[in-house]
């Protein structure tokens, strides 16, 4: 991923540890779905 | 509604609105007016990103879905964040560093004005039906619920919002969002909370799941692929990241919202936030539909949850014949709690073999209940022609007004407003903005002052409220239009994300390819959705290659032509 350098994020030292953050949590969510999904089918 | 519904529901409305106009006091130019200075926090983009893509029907036909078709309609959310990873490293640094007003600005200096005026033409065009229509849709079924007039009730939806919008442009708007969301979100966990309130004592939440599940409504992965199926995960993922990025990359709505925060970091915080919290969000409101669906099965539900065309046809010759439907409806219903009982009680016991005989039988009846409802929507199509007969934006409002105690109904009521005042107002912001600064502005009046500027944009914010107010007030009378305009923005969305996709990634295109390479991929973009071979969410990727692709070749055919001229 790119990085801008100009401006640091917050909590993290770069933007591509909160884009990886957001991707990570869609995919736990997908996962927690498709378990939940299978759990009350 | 009780006294103290009217009482809640007239001192919240009035607290939005002074609240709105207070807290955007000093408007002295197009920058305080349009980006409030750029001076918000972070989180007050993030309210008011997710208060201006949730409308009230998000909050009434979200629940209404989950209900009737179960919960997959979260997948189309699955390429939100993605999407907005996307326009955190390329849409909104370049947004910052050319210090625009509005999206299209850009374009200009990209490619050309005719570009940028074709861009922002666009948008408008779509903008201004769909807000008409985000006033008539929420005030169409308060209105049938209720007993109320629809042509006050779209005056009321739409006319109350202009005041502070008009007065305190984007400021009010988004100080309004962030106090609207914090209230609607209270309202929705009392609501789903009342759910489970009012089930049997001896149903508990794990058992309703269970129950909700065996039914079929907690689908919320459906791995199964078809092009033509709106809601899987393919098209969620795939098809829901184009819509996201055309929506939040480029709709100046959207783009209004995070441009008015004070830093890029605040922007781009708004933004990651936002892919956080809105698939969650979206799977809990869609849970309180599928514990209303349970809730139903345990107590009598209408035939139609749309009262209003209900009364219509108790009120015609075909009354009798409605009545015999709604008895064994009734049957049906007092046959499914006996099933759904003994569902419980085989869950309780774990008793497998049980649970899914019973199962069968339940989906037996449901089936059953199903056919007499399509006979019902018969009826009503021989006494209302056109109207539409499928309930699912009725479905939670009718549960709300029939169950809740005094004071929560008036609460809710005024949910539906706010929400709905939410993405309005928006709207209205980011139309009045384009309209200034890509037109009026860019086009007619170049050397305006401050206050004059301060005053046409006023001007504008009045003018499209009362152009949606209009729409919403001639939508009244056609009942596929909500249809017809949803439709239009798929149909634009691909096509403008296109645009801005080759104005990053395709450096070699100029303004005269990528113009008539959008001309020509509109043209696909319609020909595709007439052919009816694919689900609407997908016309956004197809708008988008198309533009890409076609601005390409115009590229390398004018290079072509122009080189041995040279």
């Amino acid at each position: 991923m790119q990085e801008t350098p100009e401006e640091k994020p917050p909590v993290f030292s770069r933007w591509s540890a909160w884009y990886w953050l957001v991707a990570g949590v869609l995919a736990a969510l997908i996962v927690f779905f498709y378990l939940f999904t299978k759990n009350y089918s | 509604m009780s006294f103290l519904d009217w009482i809640v529901l007239s001192c919240t409305l009035i607290f939005i609105i002074v609240y709105g106009m207070w807290k955007s006091r000093g408007q002295k130019d197009l920058d305080s007016y349009f980006l409030g200075n750029r001076s918000m926090p972070w989180y007050i983009v993030l309210l008011s990103i997710v208060g201006t893509q949730a409308s009230a029907i998000t909050f009434l036909s979200a629940p209404g879905q989950a209900y009737a078709d179960g919960m997959r309609f979260v997948q189309y959310y699955f390429g939100l964040p993605l999407a907005m990873i996307v326009i955190c490293i390329f849409f909104v640094p370049i947004f910052h560093r050319l210090k625009v007003i509005t999206a299209y600005e850009y374009l200009e200096q990209r490619f050309d004005l005719k570009t940028r005026t074709l861009t922002s033409f666009l948008f408008l065009l779509q903008r201004a039906l769909s807000t008409g229509i985000s006033i008539y849709a929420p005030s169409i079924i308060l209105s049938s619920l209720l007993g109320w007039n629809i042509y006050y009730t779209n005056f009321f939806m739409g006319g109350l919002l202009i005041i502070y919008t008009m007065y305190g442009g984007t400021k009010a708007v988004s100080y309004t969002q962030s106090l609207q969301l914090a209230i609607i979100f209270s309202g929705m966990f009392l609501a789903g909370w009342m759910v489970m309130h009012l089930l049997p004592d001896d149903i508990g939440f794990s058992d309703a799941l269970h129950v909700s599940g065996k039914m079929g409504k907690l689908n919320v992965i459906v791995t199964d692929f078809d092009i033509k199926d709106r809601y899987n995960i393919w098209s969620g993922v795939i098809g829901g990241f184009f819509l996201a990025l055309s929506y939040f990359g480029t709709d100046q709505s959207q783009v209004g919202r995070y441009l008015t925060a004070k830093t890029l970091t605040e922007s781009r915080m708004g933004l990651l936030m936002n892919g956080l919290v809105k698939v969650p969000m979206q799977f809990l409101i869609m849970l309180i539909g599928a514990l209303v669906f349970v809730f139903y099965l345990y107590f009598r539900a209408p035939i139609n949850f749309n009262q209003g065309l209900l009364n219509r046809v108790h009120n015609s010759q075909y009354a009798p014949e409605m009545q015999v439907l709604e008895k064994r409806f009734d049957s049906l219903s007092v046959e499914k709690t006996g099933y759904v009982k003994a569902m419980a009680a085989a869950l309780e016991t774990e008793d497998e073999a049980a649970v899914e005989s019973i199962k069968t039988s339940l989906q037996g009846a449901e089936a059953a209940s199903d056919t007499v409802r399509k006979e019902a929507n018969q009826l009503i199509e021989k006494v209302a022609p056109g109207a539409e007969t499928n309930d699912t934006n009725y479905i939670f409002l009718h549960f709300v007004v029939s169950n809740l105690p005094e004071g929560l109904v008036g609460l809710l009521i005024a949910i539906i407003f706010l929400a709905s005042w939410g993405s309005i107002a928006a709207a209205l912001n980011s139309l009045a903005s384009t309209t200034m600064v890509d037109f009026y502005q860019r086009l007619f009046r170049r050397n305006g002052t401050d206050a004059e500027n301060l005053r046409a944009s006023k001007a504008w914010t009045l003018i499209w409220g009362v152009f949606g107010i209009a729409v919403a007030q001639f939508a009244s009378g056609l009942g596929s239009l909500i249809e017809a305009v949803n439709i239009l923005g798929s149909l634009f969305y691909g096509t403008i994300l296109g645009i801005f996709v080759t104005a990053f990634a395709m450096k070699f295109v100029r303004g005269h390819a990528v113009f008539w390479g959008a001309l020509l991929a509109e043209i696909v973009v319609v020909a595709v959705f007439f052919a009816d071979i694919v689900s609407f969410l997908w016309l956004n990727l197809i708008g988008c290659a198309a533009v890409m692709l076609f601005a390409g070749i115009c590229q390398l055919l004018q290079n072509a032509i122009i080189k041995p001229v040279r």
